[in-house]
């Protein structure tokens, strides 16, 4: 009885209406956000020098996407690791000691030593 | 031996009770006859023509009995026999609190959640007036006469402020870099949202009105502030059955996720390895947050709150200029306002509201708005892959559902499981971080029209 009282063309409009603007909202944002990548995808941007031929010096900007593929980040990753760990062969002559904030100890203290005069009470 | 003695108290404590009960009508009883006999007797003293002045000095003899009667009537235990409701709900509520201590289920959320349910199911206590939020408003007339410390904090709740608040916080600990840096991902969030709409039509057919079945489909989200706040507007009285659905199904994401992402894949798309993902500069990130906080809102004014107070913490996060102000929205603000979030949505979980079929029906409905916004995530990953040059590992699609950061775990996981050398978890971050933007946005629609 339910199922008949309810509206049902309410419900799927609510639903289609409601499901297809969470996807219109989205893929306006894809698109805005693309565009936005474009413009501002970080690039290095690096001069080339040649010499042309009238001895005068051409210069021409080379622009580079600063993305690195994963397995490159690893390789470089490794090497530096391999080249670091052959060649730290001496000491960093780093003095590590640190030094005790608190001086006191009794141990060292000249209250309990041996060398204190004996008092008559 | 040791459940003799248990049956043994339990027994002791239902005849204390029950005794209690047989000595409060015995004394009703004998209280009403005292009544008689003092009206008589009034009536006699005042035949006698004593002076008003004089009669007015001489204090009531205290009646012993009656007190002690009073007293006992007061007593929790004596109210538990009026009404067996309050046990069963603090039976509930101990089981929460195990699920939250010991099981660890979103502890963080659940324990307030558990304890507030406990403060307001205990008989007598009156720690919170449902009365004066009756009818979906707030009854100022009597606020002040009446308000308790849960009432007060509970407008925070029924004000819409604590989920924006939280939405500060969740903004400042989000980094919206993968999505940025793969635009695509939002497609896979907004698939996820069909937990939602395919939950609204259950509902609906289950026999809620359309406020109702709203309110329980953004359980589909998996976004507790988003479930609280569309909630708060649309089905007050179901406040506390759907926060601890939304937040009970959360925690169990890595069990109820699995399964369906393994079903719908076949092992050769879940060994599929995403491209390392595009760097995204500084100013990409600070722009992103005001972009989206003007186009949403400018399409959507209903999701504006929700959407705006997200990308207000995120610029913060990003623009790296008020450090002090994000360190404090990602912990001291979220933490004081998760407390009295949690504890006011669980005392709103009166036995009244939530011993009814409705929550079974809010709890088998909850299960499928994720399991829906799982399988819509994962099937429109394979349809894109149809299309696409460069394959998506469909997996990630189960990410959409938002449940941050649990669900591009779940994505990563169970990657591995196909191709231990997969790391899916950052391509998982983007349609995680889209779903929490789509879910604000289907439940700013929802309220739109269901409002």
């Amino acid at each position: 009885m339910s199922l008949l009282a309810v509206n049902w063309g309410n419900v799927m409009v609510i639903t289609g209406l409601g499901f297809g603007i969470v996807f219109v909202v989205l893929i306006i944002l894809i698109f805005i956000m693309d565009l936005f990548g474009k413009v501002m995808a970080p690039k290095v941007s690096v001069k080339k020098t040649t010499s042309g031929k009238d001895s005068k010096e051409q210069t021409t900007e080379i622009e580079y996407d600063v993305h690195i593929p994963a397995l490159d980040s690893a390789a470089i990753a490794a090497a530096l690791h391999l080249y670091y760990d052959d060649v730290h062969d001496e000491e960093s002559r780093v003095i590590t000691i640190k030094r005790v904030e608190k001086r006191y100890s009794p141990w060292s203290s000249k209250i309990y030593g041996l060398n204190n005069n004996l008092t008559r009470r | 031996m040791k459940h003799t003695f248990k049956i043994l108290f339990l027994a002791l404590v239902a005849l204390i009770a029950g005794g209690m009960r047989v000595l409060a009508q015995d004394a009703d009883a004998v209280s009403d006859n005292a009544v008689q006999v003092a009206v008589a007797a009034t009536a006699d003293a005042t035949a006698d023509a004593v002076p008003a002045a004089e009669a007015e000095e001489v204090e009531a003899d205290i009646n012993v009995g009656g007190a002690f009667v009073d007293f006992f009537k007061s007593m929790g235990f004596y109210l538990f026999t009026e009404d067996w409701r309050y046990v069963i709900m603090l039976c509930i509520s101990f089981l929460l609190l195990y699920l939250a201590i010991v099981k660890q289920f979103e502890p963080l959320l659940l324990l307030p959640i558990a304890f507030g349910m406990l403060l307001s199911n205990l008989p007598g206590a009156g720690m919170f007036n449902e009365e004066l939020f009756a009818g979906g408003k707030i009854h100022w007339d009597i606020f002040v006469e009446r308000g308790g410390m849960l009432d007060y904090l509970y407008l925070g709740v029924k004000l819409g402020i604590y989920p924006c608040l939280i939405f500060v916080g969740v903004g400042a600990m989000t980094d919206f870099g993968p999505l940025i840096a793969n635009p695509k991902s939002l497609l896979l969030g907004a698939a996820a949202q069909l937990g939602i709409f395919m939950t609204f039509i259950g509902a609906r057919a289950l026999g809620f009105t359309g406020a109702e079945a709203a309110s329980i489909g953004i359980i589909g989200g998996a976004d507790g502030p988003t479930a609280i706040y569309l909630t708060s507007k649309l089905a007050p009285h179901l406040l506390g059955s759907i926060a601890i659905a939304a937040y009970s199904y959360m925690a169990l994401v890595p069990v109820i996720q699995p399964p369906i992402m393994r079903l719908l894949t076949t092992k050769k798309e879940r060994m599929i390895e995403m491209k390392q993902l595009r760097t995204v500069s500084k100013k990409e990130k600070i722009i992103f947050p005001i972009m989206v906080s003007v186009i949403v809102s400018l399409f959507l004014p209903s999701a504006a709150s929700l959407i705006c107070c997200l990308m207000l913490g995120n610029l913060m996060r990003e623009c790296g200029v008020v450090e002090r102000l994000s360190k404090t929205v990602q912990n001291e603000l979220m933490n004081i306002v998760v407390i009295f979030l949690g504890i006011t949505v669980g005392a709103t979980a009166t036995a009244e509201s939530f011993l009814t079929f409705k929550t079974l029906g809010i709890l088998v409905l909850g299960v499928l708005a994720f399991s829906f916004g799982t399988a819509g995530g994962v099937l429109l990953a394979k349809l894109m892959n149809l299309f696409m040059k460069q394959k998506i590992n469909p997996l990630i699609g189960s990410a959409g559902v938002s449940a941050v950061p649990m669900a591009a775990r779940v994505s990563q996981i169970v990657g591995q499981e196909a191709n231990p050398s997969n790391f899916l978890l950052m391509h998982a971050m983007g349609p995680n971080v889209a779903g929490v933007i789509g879910s604000a946005v289907a439940a700013g629609i929802l309220l739109s029209m269901l409002g």
